[in-house]
């Protein structure tokens, strides 16, 4: 199994870069700066740790960098090897495509998530040690930690996202812009792509026995930025997997893994039948 | 057994065809040089072997396996040094070698590797600040690792001073010795001819010549070539008389008036009754010396066209075998 030395070989790599410690000091800074902004002003008041992730941290920092950086990390990951000729020393050892393109979804995605849970939790730290000398009210431990976890996957999934893109593009340039396609069709037009096809699509989703809002409702938790939120405010409110929105959430769930498996394998397939 | 086996193998990129028609086999346990000037095809042929490309027609076969089916399984058997390639900057040298042995699910010490190639002092250093032949000398400790059955260099000397071209020799003569297959690939002849018992020529895609360094010697004539200066500084000097005789000699090929020299292409040995009819036929002979048909001259031979090189006095019917 060589899938392991390449992902911890990439994970190395993409650890020791200087865009890591960035990552992380950009991450803890924001927090903090959010932190700072939704602390309680009034006598009494609570400092509210929901408050702070689902109305700052989480429209800002969450639903719009978690994904761009997902897509930095991951956009050269194989091209820029390929352009390099570095990918030249990786396929002369005994490597498979396949382990190649894995193997790199894993690394980098490992080397992601270490940045947005170091990053995020630095802050939380200081949030945890000012709950317990008394200076805040409370601080909600285990609602930071796993709305932290909810943002690292939602970064591993742009991660596979990008990869997919980065091994099926023959040059760096195209890479890149396939980077920044995912980025703009994911965090922006979403809403509007989907609206299109589904306009487009209305003649032959009448004789299927589901109604157009099932669709509608579907093709927006199918968007895995919309997928996280659900199941983070789902996380927050206490209802993951419970509750009215079960449906949703599991159909989240899986997009959640089809967007993490299907771009990497489509990418794969254009891949291993390339001329290097 | 064979450790590469290259069956009508012709590679057709969008603009260029870069190898057509090749059959090409390397037997277990030999050092095989594959040579060829610049784009004559040899970096695509490697390419194949090592599955980077497929071949548009015809089989490729590395240790008995296919070269595209069973790619993983030939390359944990072999190691690459690949040309072109880039290191991963911010990695150490000791961390490639790490990953190669991982890799390759061996048990080598990764600085018994660094030390063979000798750059274990580096070991630390990120491999991004190394130098060409630093970076060429860590690409041959990660294709040592696990003692592959077959090696396969592609320009192996490139970056190395006179120096360390020596020890990547010594190395590969080491290997063969263990008993592995060396195919290597270069476009300096005198590089191959120290350590390789086999050399292809490839030249526009198609293999030109395939025999040992020696037999390429004999095959191109195995003559010397004697300049003679002709007193006077004329060779008009000499009568159509006393060249005629000459070429009449047992063992000279061809004779031709060079300015004010004679230049004679003879068999070894032949020198002295060149000169000895020269003279008896009343020229005055002031100087001459021999020369042999340098390697240089064999190779432009076989990979520059039809005209073979000047005063190397081979002939072109001779070098297509």
């Amino acid at each position: 199994m060589t899938l392991a030395a390449i992902a911890e070989k990439d994970f190395q790599d993409a650890v020791r870069s200087r865009g890591m410690l960035a990552l992380v000091a950009l991450f803890s800074l924001l927090v903090a700066v959010f932190a700072y902004v939704v602390r309680p002003t009034g006598q009494g008041e609570q400092f509210a740790t929901e408050a702070l992730l689902s109305f700052a941290v989480g429209p800002f920092l969450v639903t719009t960098l978690v994904p761009l950086v997902g897509v930095v990390v991951g956009y050269n990951a194989v091209s820029g090897e390929r352009e390099s000729g570095s990918l030249k020393l990786l396929l002369s050892l005994p490597h498979s495509r396949a382990d190649v393109v894995f193997g790199k979804v894993i690394g980098r995605g490992a080397a992601l998530a270490l940045a947005v849970l170091t990053g995020f939790l630095l802050p939380a730290l200081v949030l945890f040690g000012l709950a317990q000398t008394g200076a805040l009210a409370t601080f909600n431990v285990g609602a930071f930690l796993g709305y932290t976890v909810f943002a690292a996957v939602l970064g591993v999934v742009f991660v596979a996202i990008a990869v997919g893109c980065s091994a099926a593009a023959e040059t760096q340039r195209r890479a890149l812009i396939g980077g920044v396609a995912i980025f703009v069709l994911f965090v922006v037009l979403w809403g509007f792509v989907t609206g299109q096809l589904l306009d487009a699509a209305s003649g032959l989703i009448d004789p299927l026995p589901v109604s157009q809002q099932q669709v509608r409702v579907f093709l927006r938790v199918s968007n895995p930025i919309s997928g996280v939120e659900l199941l983070s405010s789902a996380f927050l409110g206490e209802q993951l997997f419970t509750g009215e929105s079960v449906n949703r959430q599991i159909s989240a769930v899986s997009m959640l893994v089809f967007w993490t498996i299907a771009p990497p394998l489509v990418g794969l397939w254009k891949f291993d039948s390339d001329d290097l | 057994m064979t450790a590469i086996e290259l069956r009508g193998v012709t590679k057709e990129f969008a603009d260029v065809t870069a190898v057509r028609g090749l059959d090409l086999t390397v037997e277990e346990g030999e050092v095989y040089g594959f040579l060829g000037p610049n784009g004559a095809g040899k970096s695509t042929t490697i390419d194949m072997v090592l599955d980077l490309v497929r071949p548009t027609e015809g089989t490729v076969r590395v240790l008995g396996q296919d070269a595209t089916a069973d790619g993983v399984a030939i390359r944990r058997r072999t190691g690459v040094l690949p040309d072109g390639f880039a290191v991963y900057d911010r990695l150490s040298g000791r961390k490639h070698v790490e990953f190669a042995v991982r890799s390759k699910e061996a048990d080598d010490d990764p600085d018994a590797l660094l030390d063979r190639v000798g750059i274990l002092d580096d070991a630390d250093r990120k491999a991004g600040g190394y130098s060409k032949g630093m970076r060429q000398r860590l690409a041959l400790a990660m294709a040592l690792a696990g003692d592959p059955d077959l090696l396969i260099l592609d320009e192996p000397s490139s970056g190395l001073d006179p120096a360390g071209a020596k020890e990547m020799r010594e190395i590969v003569r080491a290997e063969a010795d263990r008993g592995a297959t060396v195919f290597f690939s270069s476009h300096i002849l005198e590089q191959v001819e120290a350590v390789c018992d086999r050399v292809g020529i490839l030249r526009e895609g198609e293999l030109v010549a395939e025999d040992s360094v020696e037999g390429l010697r004999e095959a191109v004539g195995g003559e010397e070539t004697l300049e003679i200066a002709i007193a006077g500084g004329d060779a008009d000097g000499a009568s159509d008389a006393a060249v005629d005789a000459v070429r009449d000699l047992d063992g000279v090929s061809r004779v031709d008036r060079d300015g004010d020299a004679l230049v004679v292409s003879c068999a070894d040995g032949a020198k002295t009754r060149v000169i000895g009819a020269l003279e008896d036929a009343g020229v005055a002979v002031a100087d001459f010396h021999t020369r042999e048909a340098s390697l240089e001259d064999l190779f432009l031979a076989y990979t520059e066209g039809d005209a073979p090189g000047e005063g190397a006095g081979e002939e072109p019917e001779e070098v297509s075998r």
